[in-house]
């Protein structure tokens, strides 16, 4: 019988699966009798069978700056991570707010800028932003529409409430972990599943399509629609080769793009196919050398043109960068408030802005409580976590932050959430965050399709796949809200 | 479908064909040396043999050798282009590229037989006995072949398998044949070439009477019904590349690739044993095998970009537990 633990960590942090220190939360009962029941080993030896498997299907990713590109499986544990219905639908609705106030603001910092000119910091934060495009400015895009695809990164706090830690709006991935995740734990821990009734996650391949159709130019007949994909050497090869086939769409590179007359079109072995939407997993940057990175192979000479005459969706849209730029980010609940006149569902994690004098001096008398990360980066990649730093790290932090105060933000250290999560043979506490996928077309779509990621370090609190995190399948319950 | 898409489906065929071949021909070579290379002289020949098919080489020009180095070369050796771990890692490229274009059965397979054959080492192989390994790799390059069939939708992407593999299988017959020295050459040697290209049992079905050497040439060449004959493969390969471009085969050509391989095909269909033996044998295989390679160019300028598709080293894979 595998004992699961009364009280996985001592106070300070909340525990996403007991509510005191002898009983699990109500939406945990069942699956903690459940885990009573197992044999010793049963989980352990699942687990194995799993990776086993996952290295078999080939659903691994790249770690960077390792030999020259290292396959690794993205680590897999068994314990689901559950929402009920309620908590879910709330959830959703805080992120579809937040995307459809980013998106909104896309559309006026790119036109009208009607929001700068009440706000001479969020101005200058934007005007200073190295992801904000200029080639952009002006350009209409087919319905309005930014941000098709999206990931809004959250955690729980100390005291339970669900806080926004950072918002992905250019080409975030995980959704085939997800899909993974929830394919081979029905195949390996049937049990597991007994008595709940959850949303299923496989639909959300057709939902993306949907939404992508909803981009098309207006131009009559069914839209050709592409995935771009840097190419077989990209960490996330593997969940644009799946996504690609599941909607039935070419998986294409862009040598294999040509742009004439303003449009775009395939080489393929009957000639050239004409292209209307691109769901685009390529950063901006590369997308057309002509506009971007000179040296880029990735793209297609001539993209940005046609994109421009409008003969061509990305989605998403060159520029939305800006909008997840983390100087941006304490912005976010005004801008709800200026385009959607709503109160925030979800709040942000109290941010300090390093160009401001007296905030950079309070994060500089700081630095071991505090978070500190790079307002261009996204991976987990160029952060200090002050509580685990070295005395070194923190110097070197110091004078980066005062070379350069606009490249940093500061946070406190949130305690994430921890859940229990197997090492070995027992169940530990281990933290957690969560990043549902919002998807944008003619309505925003929320999929009861989340990655719970989960740090494996003990006292970690990075759950980056690329710094030694992994994932849990990731349960909604009860019937659709939405 | 996407040209480089079509190339890479032709280069998977080719390199599961050839693993699948140069497994074969070392595992016959191994068997049949357990009970029959008392003498050094057919055992020089025989692992030759092995190694001129399994290096892609004229058999002039391969030097002596035993099972060890053999196996080292048409195993292991990176640098040979034909060798398991090359084929099978060329392969497994190459579905990658195609990965959104593959079935997941297909897909499977190719990558269990590369994350096989990437555990192996000489000791392993030998611990375990050649011959097992050999079987597994065929088995699973016949599971390829088999589940391709079965789960891909029978049209562009299945066409360039088709194509890479029947191109590929004609060809490596015909560097069997090459390692003939003459029709005079003892029965054994014969029976060692159909064992190679997996004719045996398919010949004795055929021939009623105890054969002669003539019969196993025009077999492996001609046979129309032996899927492994040049003859069928030339077939094979012309009624691809009509379905392909979708017009009746056996009247005329769309492009130079169909032009060529029209030819080829009338070869086989208008000639027979007597008029090979006319040419000399290893004349008339020569000749073939250029009218194969330049089938194969021909269809790689009418259908493929001129971008080369990567062929990648092997890469480390580690399962990183959690």
């Amino acid at each position: 019988m595998l004992s699961v633990p009364k009280r996985l960590e001592p106070g300070g942090v909340f525990d996403e699966f007991f509510l005191d220190a002898e009983t699990p939360r109500p939406v945990y009962e069942r699956l903690a009798e459940t885990l009573r029941s197992l044999q010793p080993g049963e989980l352990a030896g699942g687990v194995r069978a799993i990776n086993a498997a996952l290295l078999r299907r080939g659903v691994t990713f790249t770690v960077y700056a390792e030999d020259a590109g290292t396959e690794r499986i993205f680590p897999f544990d068994p314990i689901p991570r559950i929402f009920a219905a309620e908590e879910w639908d709330q959830i959703a609705a805080g992120v579809a707010q937040r995307v459809r106030a980013l998106n909104a603001f896309l559309r006026d910092v790119y036109h009208e800028a009607r929001i700068l000119r009440e706000n001479t910091a969020l101005r200058d934060a934007v005007f200073s932003s190295n992801l904000y495009v200029r080639e952009m400015i002006g350009v209409r895009v087919p319905h309005d529409v930014y941000i098709h695809v999206s990931g809004i990164d959250l955690i729980r706090d100390e005291t339970g409430t669900m806080l926004v830690l950072e918002d992905n709006v250019r080409t975030p991935s995980g959704i085939s972990y997800v899909l993974e995740n929830r394919d081979v734990l029905k195949r390996t821990f049937p049990k597991l599943f007994e008595g709940y009734p959850l949303r299923p996650v496989d639909d959300y391949p057709r939902r993306l399509l949907r939404t992508l159709r909803d981009a098309a130019p207006p131009r009559s007949g069914e839209p050709n629609i592409i995935v771009l994909t840097p190419g077989v050497y990209n960490s996330a090869y593997y969940e644009h080769a799946m996504l690609a086939r599941q909607m039935g769409v070419p998986l294409v590179e862009g040598r294999d793009l040509i742009v004439v007359d303003n449009t775009v079109f395939l080489k393929t072995t009957r000639g050239l196919e004409r292209v209307d939407v691109i769901y685009r997993r390529i950063d901006d940057d590369f997308l057309d050398p002509l506009y971007f990175r000179h040296d880029s192979v990735l793209g297609a000479v001539g993209l940005m043109n046609a994109y421009r005459s409008g003969n061509v969706t990305l989605a998403n849209a060159i520029g939305t960068g800006v909008a997840d730029d983390k100087a941006l980010y304490r912005f976010v609940p005004e801008m709800i408030r200026f385009y959607l006149h709503e109160d925030s569902l979800l709040p942000n994690v109290e941010t300090f802005d390093c160009t401001d004098e007296r905030s950079r001096r309070h994060v500089l008398g700081n630095l071991e409580n505090m978070v500190v990360k790079r307002t261009d980066g996204s991976g987990g990649y160029g952060m200090l976590i002050g509580p685990a730093s070295t005395a070194a790290e923190r110097e070197e932090f110091a004078r980066a932050i005062e070379a350069e105060p606009r490249s940093y933000i500061a946070q406190p250290t949130i305690q994430l959430s921890s859940h229990p999560t197997l090492a070995g043979q027992d169940l530990v506490a281990r933290r957690i965050d969560l990043r549902p996928f919002v998807l944008y077309g003619k309505r925003v779509d929320v999929p009861p399709a989340a990655l719970t990621r989960v740090a494996l370090r003990e006292g970690s609190l990075v759950v980056n796949s690329s710094q030694g995190g992994g994932s849990k399948d990731t349960w909604v319950l009860g019937a659709s809200g939405a | 479908m996407l040209s480089r898409h079509a190339e890479s489906f032709f280069w998977l065929a080719r390199n599961v064909e050839r693993a699948e071949t140069v497994a074969r021909v070392l595992d016959v070579t191994y068997t049949r040396s357990m009970d029959r290379f008392q003498h050094d002289v057919w055992a020089n020949r025989a692992w030759r043999t092995a190694l001129a098919i399994g290096t892609l080489a004229e058999p002039a020009n391969v030097d002596t050798c035993d099972a060890e180095s053999a196996f080292d070369r048409c195993i292991f050796d990176a640098t040979n282009l034909s060798s398991i771990a090359s084929t099978v890692s060329i392969a497994r490229t190459n579905a990658i590229n195609v990965r959104s274009e593959l079935s997941t059965e297909t897909w499977e397979n190719i990558n269990e037989l590369y994350l096989d054959v990437r555990a192996q080492t000489i000791e392993a192989v030998t611990r375990e006995g050649p011959a097992r390994f050999l079987r597994r790799v065929r088995d699973r390059c016949q599971a390829i072949e088999g589940v391709t069939d079965a789960t891909l939708l029978h049209v562009d992407g299945w066409n360039f398998l088709q194509l890479g593999r029947f191109a590929e299988r004609g060809y490596l017959a015909l560097r069997m044949l090459a390692t003939i020295e003459s029709l005079d050459d003892p029965w054994p040697e014969w029976q060692a070439l159909l064992e190679m290209a997996s004719a045996s049992m398919p010949f004795a079905r055929a021939s009623s009477h105890l054969p002669a050497s003539r019969e196993v040439v025009d077999f492996v060449l001609f046979d129309p019904t032996f899927p492994r004959s040049v003859g069928f493969c030339a077939n094979e390969v012309d009624a691809a590349l009509h379905r392909i471009s979708e017009t009746p085969q056996g009247r005329g050509y769309t492009n130079q690739a169909e032009k060529l391989a029209g030819r080829l095909c009338a070869e086989f269909n208008f000639a027979d044993v007597a008029d090979v033996l006319h040419e000399g044998l290893h004349p008339f295989v020569r000749r073939i095998r250029h009218e194969i390679e330049d089938v194969m160019g021909a269809i790689q300028g009418v259908y493929f970009p001129r971008i080369p598709v990567p062929n990648a080293p092997l890469l480390p894979v580690e399962v990183v537990s959690a």
